[in-house]
């Protein structure tokens, strides 16, 4: 049985489909143990489900992410080429903001006293200059265990192009028991930097993560077992469980790969929400949206071109909290604000939310032990969520209590919901703002994009949002608050490999042998590694692609390895920048290749069609706040509405795992597969 | 026609990010690393009367002074749809000769005035003169290279061959120099394209009255800040080491008169003309004014030309601070420039002391060279140049940065993998400099050292200062510790003046140490040197030589 978890700062959500209808189960998150909800999960599901055969787990996790966010991972040695030490700490030596006189740095991961230079030294074509003697190698290896590091980054220069010498000093790094991230390994390109930066960040996430997979695995097989003991199968042979983890970039890879290379997982769950909405507004027919998860802890948005699966695009120059993180990731942009983000006056009198939240643990103070008003509560006073509560009335919400406790911090607000309101516009401002960055601020109109709201808290914020922005239109797909976990079990599995060939190119033909040659070596790994993740040859399918420029430059385009790709290159530099100069000669700089194994995937059935009349589905009338001002409004139970009916706001939809708001002046239809599309009455 | 506040939020983003759109791609286009890799570049877009509307977040230096460029180019040429004009000269709307901009005008189609004005500009490794890297020493302008009046460069959407050509004569490193022009060119093409599309999505006249608002907007914001500085005569005075050429100290004098919302900067008693390249002329003083006012204002302001409409500003021709030709000015643009907002900020700081931080290095330390590579077959003729970060001054509240750019310049560092690969030299050492800063209650950040070895004859250029008169500390903070250049040829070791032109053998290595930042207030007690408070995670570090921690939160 294939089950994919996403696991979040306040729920873990899982997936799965059961009898060709998928199933959703929102477990409350773990945050000391991520892994144990997990298991929570698995428990539950394999307790309802009987026998499942060998289970194939799939896992978006932030347990990378906030690691790093809360600067909470392991203890980090760097070993470098012997006089640069110091390039961790000084970085590209600008500062971030132009016109502030108060400039900060943060920290480095790793302090002065555990960076550790070793006399070694390769020249800009990869030869030797000078080769580390092995007793200064072992005096290295002694200076770093002593240093009490639990992991160790080793960044070389030039190490992309000659690997020996970091080989070297991994392998007695590794002899001396500890766990060793090489930059020829991690990120085998050049400019030294952005590698170390990046190699370091993989061993500052080595401890935490292979931690947590190796928990996952564990209680994997522990369910398995049990699950094949009490089944008339126990014979199969194959007892063993499978964990694969979502990567960054939008495909998912073992567990084992993962715990080596965790800086791939950085944006794990968010990577599965943008599959997912990319997958639902397909279904719907919408081509250009800007996706807006806003879960408990944080709201991510990403901004999606066209919706054509397989051409999601990746940046390489993501930044995590002021780090630059040089693996490609799908493009996605962060805020510290949700549903749990925790609101408070600041010094001078102004009301803040977030990013401090209340995550599962206490939680919001309608959950019963929270003390501290957040953004749920305020919805919960506004009347924007029932009563009677969430997850389909398992997790009641106590509203009375919210109500003491946010009176007491409501501080110069006139009333409770005034204060509740104010907390709802701040929340909604960060969020607004978030979306302007990848939307006004890059140049792309959000008039002529759809808004495609999920996370558990997506759905009540985002019409708010599209007012203020000028979106036309919102998307709720069917399942808002677990889309990241739909997204994870229909991501396929995928490895991407590339290398640093640096060929000069004056014709397509010259080359073409060489590439041929260097693509076929990416094959025989990518070959190997995929029949790891359990692809045969033939079952994989293989994308080839160049990193080009002109000689020269030293930004690149990346262009399909096909035959024109000369061609090719000129006309999208022409397309990107404005010229081509055909006559200057050109330069391969890297040879990607993403191998790809197809996952069935589940599809969402369809609903069966009716008139515009919602009345069935109406659950109960109630009053809800909008703009200051009680009114009517209808509560709706999503489950029952069927394609083709239309609700006028104000209305409230319920569904076990979300709540969409339907606010004064816009009208939903519900769509033949269950999403809603909701848009302003003109 | 009313003010939405929510479109004039919008137009401020959409106008910032085309001229940050054109920065990606003269970046991304760019051949030389000292465009592609340190970004030492600017562009900017401007309304149809020459106003500022937008600037991308580039460089401080080159953005008070670009108004300037618009200018001198409207009013040397008739620009038509589809030219581009080029200038580089200090005493025509230019800044310092390295420095290229390119100016074009956006017209849409059958209109017969530009709407717009984009413009950027570049520092190029080389404009030819006496010095490899055109940033060595000199005494007049004619030595430090090229000097382009306002030219077409591209008429009519095609390159002006016969100018082109002309410079490409002029420079030691032609190929690059086309490569750069050309990526500037398409800059130049991408803010026209996305202007454009700006005025046919929002309408000619909404653009435009947008364009008028956040001009508006601006100068209210400027003026509010200013009401809010107490009225008054705040005075200061700094010093350059020396102009290179004699030993004397270079005086800058300033007095800013707050007077409600606005404020008089005059720099009446600055140094007269010198006989070296410290020279600024008035664009750099200009930038340097409005960089110190831009920074006390929030973050989300935009840097348009309204910001200077309450601020006059009075630099007195004829001196270090208004310079006349023929002088030289290579090093106006920038170590002048620095010690302009130094003194600024001391200024300053008697007037609103919690907002003001010490001293940062106050200086780029500019370093130039070139040769003839001979790994290349046949050699090929190379000029690079590059700046070194220093420390940052400590600040109320707050202690400086470890090596970061500060004040009139951002530009990023060129990795040692795309130095070594481009040009025949080798870095030895690129570290933080350790005991560098001032010390003080919020001490300043330490200096770099930075090694490199030579392999092959160059000809080198240094310009740089704060070598003899350290960065100053505030209330009582100590001074930053000064910066220093060496010479290593056969393993021995001179020191070498803060400004000067040399040949240096294959095998010579040099080393630049740069100073570190002022720091701010006394350090009574021992526990004030901690630098901030620690995260969780990375543990204080101790920092040789003063025992202090140095990670900052």
């Amino acid at each position: 049985m294939r089950i994919a978890f996403d696991t979040g700062g306040t729920f873990t959500d899982c997936v799965y489909l059961r009898n060709g209808r998928i199933q959703i189960l929102k477990i409350p998150s773990t945050p000391g143990n991520p892994a144990e909800a997990i298991s929570i999960a698995l428990a539950q599901i394999l307790r309802n489900n009987g026998e499942v055969r060998p289970l194939d787990l799939a896992c978006g996790t932030t347990v990378g992410t906030n690691a790093l966010l809360q600067r909470q991972g392991g203890r980090v040695a760097l070993v470098t080429t012997a006089g640069f030490e110091d390039v961790l700490e000084i970085g590209r030596q600008a500062r971030t903001k132009l016109y502030n006189l108060f400039v900060k740095k943060q920290p480095p991961l790793v302090p002065r006293e555990r960076r550790f230079g070793l006399r070694e030294r390769l020249d800009s074509e990869g030869r030797a200059l000078l080769s580390p003697s092995p007793k200064e190698i072992a005096r290295t290896v002694r200076a770093v265990v002593r240093s009490g590091a639990e992991s160790v980054a080793v960044c070389f220069l030039f190490s992309f192009i000659n690997p020996e010498n970091e080989r070297r000093i991994a392998s007695a790094l590794s002899k001396a028991g500890l766990q060793v991230s090489a930059s020829h390994e991690i990120l085998p390109e050049h400019r030294e930097f952005e590698r170390t930066s990046t190699t370091v960040v993989n061993a500052y996430l080595v401890p935490v993560m292979s931690k947590y997979l190796a928990e996952i695995e564990r209680c994997a097989a522990a369910h398995s077992r049990q699950n094949l003991k009490s089944s008339f199968h126990s014979s199969i042979r194959k007892t063993g469980a499978r964990v694969r983890i979502m990567q960054s970039s939008g495909g998912i890879l073992s567990a084992r790969a993962a715990a080596r290379e965790p800086v791939r997982t950085i944006l794990s769950g968010p990577a599965g929400g943008i599959l997912g909405a990319q997958y639902v507004a397909e279904l719907a027919g919408v081509e250009r949206i800007i996706t807006f998860d806003m879960g408990g802890t944080s709201t991510d948005v990403a901004l999606l071109e066209r919706g054509r699966s397989g051409a999601l695009a990746t940046t390489s120059e993501t930044i995590v909290s002021d780090i630059p993180v040089a693996v490609p990731m799908l493009d996605i942009h962060t805020v510290g604000a949700g549903g749990g983000s925790i609101a408070r006056y600041d010094r001078a009198g102004a009301l803040r939310v977030g990013p401090e939240s209340a995550g599962a643990d206490p939680g919001p103070i309608c959950y019963g032990r929270g003390e501290k008003p957040a953004v749920t509560d305020a919805n919960l006073i506004l009347g924007r969520i029932p009563e009677a509560g969430l997850l389909g009335g398992a997790f009641r919400l106590d509203i009375a209590r919210a109500r003491e406790f946010m009176d007491r911090e409501k501080g110069s607000a006139a009333s409770v919901e005034k204060f509740a309101q104010g907390i709802v516009d701040v929340a909604n401002a960060v969020m607004e703002k978030a979306i302007r960055v990848i939307s006004v601020e890059r140049g792309h109109d959000p008039r002529d994009y759809t808004l495609v709201a999920f996370g558990g808290a997506g759905a009540l914020h985002a019409c708010d949002l599209a007012s203020a922005l000028d979106i036309p239109r919102v998307l709720v797909p069917r399942i808002p608050g677990a889309l990241s976990a739909l997204g994870i079990l229909r991501a396929d599995v995928a490895k991407d490999l590339s290398r640093t060939v640096r060929l000069e190119i004056r014709g397509a033909t010259d080359a073409r042998a060489a590439l041929d040659r260097e693509f076929s070596k990416l094959q025989r790994d990518g070959f190997k590694q995929m029949l790891r993740e359990g692809f045969a040859g033939n079952s994989v399918r293989i994308e080839r692609a160049l990193d080009m420029r002109y000689s020269g430059q030293s930004y690149e385009l990346m262009v399909p390895y096909a035959r024109d790709y000369v061609r090719a290159f000129h006309s999208a530099h022409e397309q990107r920048y404005g010229y081509a100069d055909r006559a200057r000669p050109c330069e391969v700089v890297n040879v990607r290749a993403r191998f790809t194994g197809r996952t069935p995937k589940p599809a969402i059935p369809k609903l069966e069609r009716s008139g515009p009349s919602a009345r069935r589905s109406l659950i109960s009338q109630s009053q809800a706040w909008f703009a200051g001002r009680r009114q009517a409004t209808s509560t709706y139970a999503r489950e029952k509405l069927l394609a083709g009916n239309r609700i006028a706001g104000p209305a409230l939809v319920m569904e076990y795992s979300a709540t969409t708001l339907i606010p004064p002046g816009w009208t939903g239809r519900v769509d033949v597969y269950g999403n809603i599309l909701l848009e302003r009455r003109p | 026609m009313r003010v939405d506040p929510v479109r004039l939020e919008i137009f401020k983003n959409l106008f910032h990010s085309v001229a940050e759109e054109m920065g990606a791609a003269l970046r991304r286009s760019a051949f030389s690393p000292n465009i592609k890799e340190r970004r030492d570049y600017s562009c900017a877009v401007f309304g149809a009367a020459g106003q500022v509307l937008a600037m991308g977040d580039h460089m401080p230096v080159h953005l008070g002074s670009m108004p300037m460029s618009v200018t001198a180019a409207l009013n040397a040429l008739q620009l038509d749809p589809g030219d581009v004009a080029l200038l580089n000269d200090p005493y025509a709307g230019g800044t310092h000769l390295p420095d290229l901009t390119m100016v074009m005008p956006v017209y849409a189609p059958r209109n017969r005035r530009p709407l717009f004005y984009v413009a950027n500009r570049a520092h190029h490794a080389d404009i030819g003169g006496a010095n490899a890297g055109s940033m060595g020493m000199s005494r007049e302008i004619f030595q430090e290279g090229l000097r382009v009046p306002p030219v077409k460069i591209m008429e009519r959407g095609r390159v002006a061959r016969d100018v082109m050509s002309l410079i490409l004569a002029n420079v030691r490193t032609a190929r690059e120099r086309e490569g750069d022009l050309t990526a500037q060119i398409a800059a130049c093409r991408i803010g026209e394209r996305r202007l454009l599309e700006l005025a046919a999505k929002y309408g000619q006249r909404e653009v435009i009255s947008y364009g008028r608002h956040l001009l508006d907007y601006s100068a209210r914001m400027m003026a509010a800040t200013l009401d809010a500085i107490p009225d008054g005569i705040y005075r200061a005075e700094d010093f350059l080491d020396n102009d290179g050429v004699t030993a004397e100290r270079q005086r800058i004098a300033v007095t800013i008169r707050i007077h409600g919302k606005s404020a008089a900067v005059d720099f009446t008693g600055s140094a007269p003309l010198c006989s070296g390249s410290v020279n600024a002329v008035e664009a750099i003083t200009w930038s340097a004014v409005f960089y110190v006012f831009r920074c006390l204002l929030d973050e989300q302001v935009p840097a348009t030309s309204g910001l200077m409409r309450s601020i006059r500003v009075i630099a007195p021709e004829g001196t270090i601070v208004n310079a006349r030709p023929p002088a030289a000015v290579a090093g106006g643009n920038v170590e002048t420039s620095q010690r302009i907002v130094d003194t600024l900020l001391r200024a300053l700081s008697r007037a609103i002391p919690a907002r003001i931080p010490a001293a940062s290095q106050g200086t780029m330390n500019n370093l130039s060279f070139g040769g003839s590579d001979a790994r290349r077959s046949p050699a090929k003729p190379f000029t690079y140049y590059e700046t070194i970060a220093g420390g940052t001054g400590g600040a109320p509240g707050s202690p400086g940065a470890c090596a970061t750019q500060s004040h009139m310049t951002n530009t990023l560092n060129t990795p040692v993998e795309v130095l070594e690969h481009a040009y025949p030299v080798r870095v030895l050492r690129y570290a933080l400099r350790a005991g560098s800063a001032g010390t003080g209650k919020f001490p300043g950040g330490d200096g770099i050292v930075r090694e490199l070895e030579f392999l092959t004859d160059v000809q080198v250029g240094i310009l740089s200062d704060r070598r003899e008169l350290p960065p100053y500390g505030l209330s009582g903070g100590k001074p930053g510790i000064t910066g220093k250049n060496e010479l290593i040829v056969k393993g021995r070791a001179r020191v070498l003046p803060s400004k000067c032109t040399f040949y240096a053998p294959a095998g010579a290595v040099i080393r630049i140490e740069t100073p570190g930042g002022g720091g701010w207030g006394s350090a009574k007690s021992k526990k004030h040197f901690a630098r901030g408070k620690s995260n969780k995670g990375p543990a204080l570090e101790k920092r040789q030589g003063q025992g202090t921690p140095s990670s900052e939160s």
